[in-house]
Formats: C-alpha cells, sequence, structure tokens
C-alpha cells in the first residue's frame, strides 16, 4: 500500500496508515502526519527498513509503541492483500473478516473495525461478597474482570462533599525551586537591580526568594481482593478525586499488580471505572501481597521519585505467601521511598492464624499504620486516610 | 569518529537535520545517547554545547543570567549623570548577560551548534515548558532584550532515560528513537574499536557473554542490565589485568565493573557456568 507512493498516492496511503495508528493510541496529529509526509519524500519508499526508520522517528513518541508500530508496519507491508483488505474495513460499509490473531491486543483492535457504540454496554451488578474465596488461593488463579458500576448522582456528591470537607494535607517537600518574596533566604538579584533602577540605581530596598514547597509524589497500593471488594469502588474514586492535585502513581492489586496510572489520568470518576473495568483482571481474589511488590519492583521501579516518594497501602495483610518473601520486598520499598503508611481495615476473620502473618510483617515494617474497625461509611475512611497523612 | 549506528538510528538523525526538528532519544542507561550528541560534533564540525539536566534546573542556569556585579559597578559609575530610564538602558545591554547553553547555542553562526539537553528526564516540569519555545520555533525571549531568533538551527538532541514520562507537548516537539542495546556484531566492531589493544578471542568472549547476559533467561535475573558503557568498562579491565580467556574466577573479581548491585552481583554467580559456555557449532 505504501509502495503506491510515486504514483502520487502517498499522502492518502499514510493518511491511512496514521488513522490506523491513532486508533492504536498513539498521540498523532495532523501537524505529525504532515512531517511524515515530508519525512517520506526525503527518505524515499525503495527501501522499506528507512521508510521504516524514517516513520517511526516521526510517528512514534513513546517505548511502549514501538511495538505496535512494529506489527502495523509489517502487516501493512508484508501483505498488501491484508492491507486491501484492511483498507476496505476502513471504510465504514465494508464488512471485513477479522486479520489472524497472535498480534497485541491493541494492535488487533486498531486492524478492526470499530464496534459500533451501542454494542457497548455497561454492566451494573451488586456482587456478593465471596470470602471463601478470598481466604483460599485453592488450586487455580480465580480471574474476573472488575465490575465497578459508575458513580450514582447521590454517591459522586458524597465523594466531592468529604474531599472537601476532609481535606488531605499532603505531605510537602522543599523544592529546588524559588518564588519572590519574604525577607531572608536567597537574594534575589534580578529583582533587586530592577527595583534599584527606579530608585535611581540606589539600592534602597532588596529582594529576597523563598524555596517553595511542593507536595511529595504519592504511591498509592489499593488491595481489591475478595475481602476489600466491598470498599474497593468508593475507596477509588475517593482516592481519584482527594489525590487530584497531587504526582501520583496508583496500582492495585488481589492475586498480581495492576496499573491504574492510566485510568487515574482521566478527570472523570466514571471514565476512570470503566477503564478500570478493563484494567482489572482479578478482581475480589485472593492476596498475593509479596509477589505484588515484587511485580512493582520489577516492572515499575521507575515511579517511585528519588526516594521522595510517600507509599499509602491500603489493604487488610491478608496476604497468602510466605513471610519472608513479603519482608524482603518491604525492605526494598523501605529502602526506595521516604514513608510507607498502611491504612489497615480490620476485616480479618477471627481465628484464622496464617493471615496474620502478612499484617505481622507489614505493621513490623511501615512507617506508620492505622487500623479502623469501621469501614462502613466512606467518611470513617476518608477521615483515617487524612489522620494517616499527617503522620508522613 | 568511532560512533557505530545502524541505519535505523541514521535515517531518524538525518531527518532531524533535514526537517531542522530536535531528536529525543530514549533507551538504557549506557547505549550510547551521550555519546552520539560527541560524535555528531566531530563528524558536522559543529560546537558542542551541553546542557545537563537536573531537579530545581532554573532559566539563569539554562538560558541566561544578567552579570549583576558589573550592572552594579555600571550603576554607580553612570548614577549621577544619567536620568533613570537612560540608566536602565544602560545597564540592560546584551554586554552584562551571561550566556548559558540554550541561548549560545541560539546565537551559534552558521552551521549552528549541537546542542545536547541530557537527562531532560531530570528536570522538573517547569523547565519542560520553558524548553517549549526553544524546542519549537528555536527562539528564547528575554524581556529585557526582546525574542532572540536563531542564526543557524542548531542540531538538539535530548536524552531520557526514561525515570519518568515527559510531557507530550515536548514529545510533539520532537523526533523520537529508541536505543536499543547493540546486536553482538555490532558491539565486537565498537569493543575493537574502543579497546584495541585487547586481544581478539577476549573480545569476541567479552561481547557474546554481555549479549547473553542481556536476553533471556538471564536478563530478569537483573535489576539493571550493563550496557554498552559498562562492556567498553570491561573490557578495559580485563586488558589492565591482562586477561586472555574469561574463566568464572576472573569474572567474580571483575563484577564490579558490569554490575553496580550487591545483588546484581550475587545473582551472577549461579549463572556464570551456563554464560561462559562456548557457543554450539553451528
Amino acid at each position: 500500500m505504501l509502495g503506491d507512493a510515486r504514483s502520487g498516492k502517498l499522502p492518502e496511503n499514510l493518511l491511512g496508515f496514521g488513522r490506523m495508528l491513532r486508533r492504536a493510541g498513539l498521540p498523532i496529529d495532523s501537524s505529525r502526519m504532515t512531517l511524515a509526509v515530508r519525512a517520506v519524500e526525503l527518505v524515499g519508499v525503495e527501501r522499506r527498513g528507512d521508510l521504516k526508520a524514517a516513520l517511526e522517528a516521526v510517528l512514534v513518541s513513546r517505548s511502549q509503541d514501538r511495538e505496535v508500530f512494529d506489527q502495523l508496519f509489517e502487516a501493512l507491508f508484508r501483505n498488501p492483500e491484508l492491507a486491501k483488505q484492511l483498507m476496505s474495513q476502513l471504510l465504514p460499509k465494508a464488512q471485513g473478516q477479522t486479520p489472524p490473531t497472535a498480534r497485541k491486543p491493541r494492535a488487533q483492535e486498531a486492524l478492526t473495525v470499530p464496534p459500533p457504540p451501542s454494542a457497548h454496554q455497561k454492566r451494573a451488578q451488586e456482587h456478593e461478597v465471596k470470602w471463601d474465596a478470598a481466604m483460599s488461593m485453592g488450586g487455580g488463579e480465580r480471574l474476573k474482570n472488575a465490575d465497578f458500576s459508575s458513580l450514582s448522582a447521590s454517591e459522586l456528591k458524597l465523594v466531592e462533599q468529604l474531599v472537601r470537607r476532609i481535606p488531605m494535607q499532603m505531605p510537602t517537600t522543599q523544592s529546588r525551586r524559588s518564588r519572590a518574596g519574604g525577607r531572608g533566604g536567597r537574594l534575589d538579584w534580578p529583582g533587586s537591580t530592577q527595583q534599584a533602577m527606579t530608585c535611581g540605581g540606589e539600592w534602597v530596598d532588596l529582594r529576597w526568594r523563598q524555596r517553595r514547597r511542593v507536595p511529595l509524589p504519592l504511591l498509592l497500593l489499593v488491595d481489591i481482593s475478595g475481602s476489600m471488594e466491598r470498599y474497593a469502588r468508593l475507596l477509588l474514586a475517593f482516592l481519584h478525586h482527594a489525590t487530584a492535585d497531587v504526582p501520583r502513581a496508583v496500582y492495585c492489586f488481589g492475586s498480581r499488580l495492576s496499573d491504574l496510572n492510566e485510568a487515574f489520568r482521566l478527570r472523570d470518576a466514571d471514565l476512570m471505572f470503566e477503564q478500570a473495568n478493563v484494567i482489572i483482571r482479578d478482581y475480589a481474589s485472593g492476596t498475593r501481597l509479596a509477589a505484588s511488590l515484587e511485580t512493582l519492583r520489577e516492572q515499575h521501579r521507575r515511579q517511585l521519585v528519588g526516594r521522595r516518594t510517600v507509599v499509602l497501602m491500603v489493604t487488610d495483610g491478608l496476604d497468602m505467601g510466605r513471610p519472608e518473601r513479603l519482608e524482603r520486598e518491604l525492605d526494598w520499598l523501605k529502602a526506595q521511598t521516604r514513608r510507607i503508611l498502611w491504612l489497615n481495615p480490620l476485616l480479618r476473620y477471627e481465628g484464622y492464624e496464617p493471615l496474620a502473618a502478612g499484617a505481622q510483617v507489614l505493621s513490623k515494617k511501615v512507617h506508620a499504620s492505622l487500623p479502623i474497625h469501621n469501614l462502613t461509611h466512606l467518611e470513617a475512611l476518608a477521615g483515617s486516610i487524612q489522620r494517616l497523612m499527617r503522620q508522613a | 569518529m568511532g560512533y557505530f549506528a545502524d541505519r535505523r538510528l541514521a535515517t531518524a538523525v538525518f531527518l532531524a537535520l533535514k526537517l531542522g526538528r530536535p531528536l529525543l532519544l530514549e533507551g538504557d542507561p549506557g547505549v550510547g545517547k551521550t555519546e552520539l550528541a560527541k560524535a555528531l560534533s566531530q563528524l558536522l564540525g559543529r560546537e558542542l554545547i551541553r546542557l545537563q539536566c537536573y531537579d530545581g534546573l532554573e532559566l539563569r542556569e539554562a538560558l541566561y543570567e544578567w552579570n549583576h556585579a558589573a550592572q552594579l559597578i555600571h550603576m554607580r559609575a553612570a548614577q549621577n549623570r544619567a536620568s533613570s530610564e537612560e540608566l536602565e538602558k544602560e545597564v540592560y545591554q546584551a554586554k552584562y548577560l551571561v550566556r548559558r547553553p540554550l541561548l549560545r547555542a541560539i546565537e551559534t553562526p552558521r552551521p549552528g551548534a549541537v546542542l545536547l539537553i541530557d537527562e531532560v528526564d531530570r528536570a522538573d516540569e517547569p523547565f519542560e515548558a520553558f524548553l517549549l519555545e526553544y524546542l519549537g520555533e528555536y527562539q528564547v525571549t528575554i524581556p529585557e532584550l526582546g525574542t532572540i531568533r536563531a542564526r543557524a538551527t542548531p542540531l538538539t538532541l535530548l536524552t531520557s532515560n526514561r525515570t519518568r514520562d515527559l510531557n507530550e507537548a515536548v514529545k510533539r516537539r520532537c523526533l523520537f528513537h529508541w536505543l536499543d542495546f547493540p546486536d553482538r556484531d555490532r558491539e565486537l566492531t565498537i569493543l575493537n574499536s574502543k579497546v584495541p589493544e585487547a586481544p581478539e578471542g577476549l573480545t569476541e568472549q567479552v561481547a557474546l557473554f554481555v549479549s547473553r547476559l542481556r536476553s533471556q533467561p538471564f536478563a530478569d535475573a537483573f535489576q539493571r542490565r550493563p550496557g554498552l558503557a559498562e562492556s567498553v568498562e570491561w573490557a578495559k579491565a580485563l586488558v589492565a589485568l591482562d586477561t586472555l580467556v574469561l574463566d568464572p574466577e576472573v569474572v567474580q573479581t571483575t563484577a564490579g565493573v558490569l554490575f553496580k548491585h550487591r545483588e546484581d552481583v550475587a545473582a551472577l554467580t549461579p549463572m556464570l557456568d551456563k554464560l561462559l559456555a562456548p557457543e554450539p557449532a553451528h
């Protein structure tokens, strides 16, 4: 398809390719496309490697998109038949075959015709709390997508009210940046010179600069395993709203770690839930805290900013793994961060012994912890988080 | 120039030059991001201007600063003969400007400079926002003097180790290139050129060893995979120790060159036999 460049169809074909990439989630706007056309004119279409490198340099801007780009480019280049089919699929009326699988889901999705919006249905049903499933990891891992329903109007109001009424005091630190004002601190040379100018060159009034305070980055680790199932939704809604102005990284875990950063970047709580439903695959499963922390260490360590991150963990500590392993992972986390705060909703069954091990390790390792006995009200939860934050 | 680029990278650099766009280089530490800028400056005969980013980097360290001491002296000398307006004009002259990397890059006459904005992910977001004017238009604004446009488009390279994601606005203005670890043959070429005194058999062994380290199933065991910079250093260290052939003992004694974490050095030991196994004959 791209081979048609010399017959003058280049911009058109590139545009189709660009649309496809955009559908796969690459941030490509029209100025990028213009640039891509110019780049292809410069490099030519004779050598496929060069063409690919040129398009990649222009159209890709994140390392995680490289694979998707690769697959789409190869699909288009290697198989003109498929490309033709794809082009026809891009037209709204055509009903093409779905291309073979084994591509990245995002690439696959971009290659198929998007379903009409009506096909997307929200399921809004309450789930019973499944205590038994939460307590035993059992034979196989029980996988289940989360099905957070969107917030009802009254819930949204409640969350908003709470955020306003119970303001979080996010821990801050001195930034290296300064602001003009105050007395003492650093002399503001440019400001003082300008001031002197108004007084005929006399340094009458010195200007000063103070260091700014900035919020510390926050790492939220939220338990969504079976025992926390009932609270996860409102808890996420509250955290989403209350920490909106703070640099934050958000993960939730049950039997595995899910990255909620992209979901939390969406301002609207309902859109956030919609995306979280797609991302979370282990909703209401057992808890494997150590394994989740290990994933954090192996795949997301960059989220921890130079020993400044404050970690807020919301979990009952019902870890199914071995306590030594949890201890090791917590040691690592502690070495990388400034503070680990643990909010412990006491949901433990009386007398279930092995479960206490995880909680014991946690209470030994974290900087501050707060148990709450009654997690039925979001208000109690918000208040606890606020109190915990003060200890950071 | 001692830099061995593959065709993908060459194409990206070619486009950056032809389209006049900054090039954002990302990749693991030690794959040659900074080296590329040095090599390009040599190749193109352009001055290399380097701006090392860090948290809290400010305008006065990146762009310009007024020479306050000189301004003060001027003010004193002119105090009695000039009105305040005249004084202001005199004090804010270009000669009292202390030029920092960005301004120097913009003012470099043809053929322009190579500007390396190194580790831009270490700077904070306000600094990124401030870079936008430069990256988009190759111009900067100094309130007292007005807008200064680049005389010749500087070839601008940004590097990032991805300690955090850069702002979309910055990325939109740049071309992007991901630098991978070199394949074994390229690594061998680089080792031969950087450490010519090493015996041939040794460089081959080093290249094989390191490329195995970076690939599965070994790579997952380490917190940080050794980069190209480390393998060059390692080859140098081995030469200094008069090593002719790699053996488990010499690898263990020099592991500190490849790995900078205690855990990684410890993880290396049980794998040594497999890593040092000769290549199966084809």
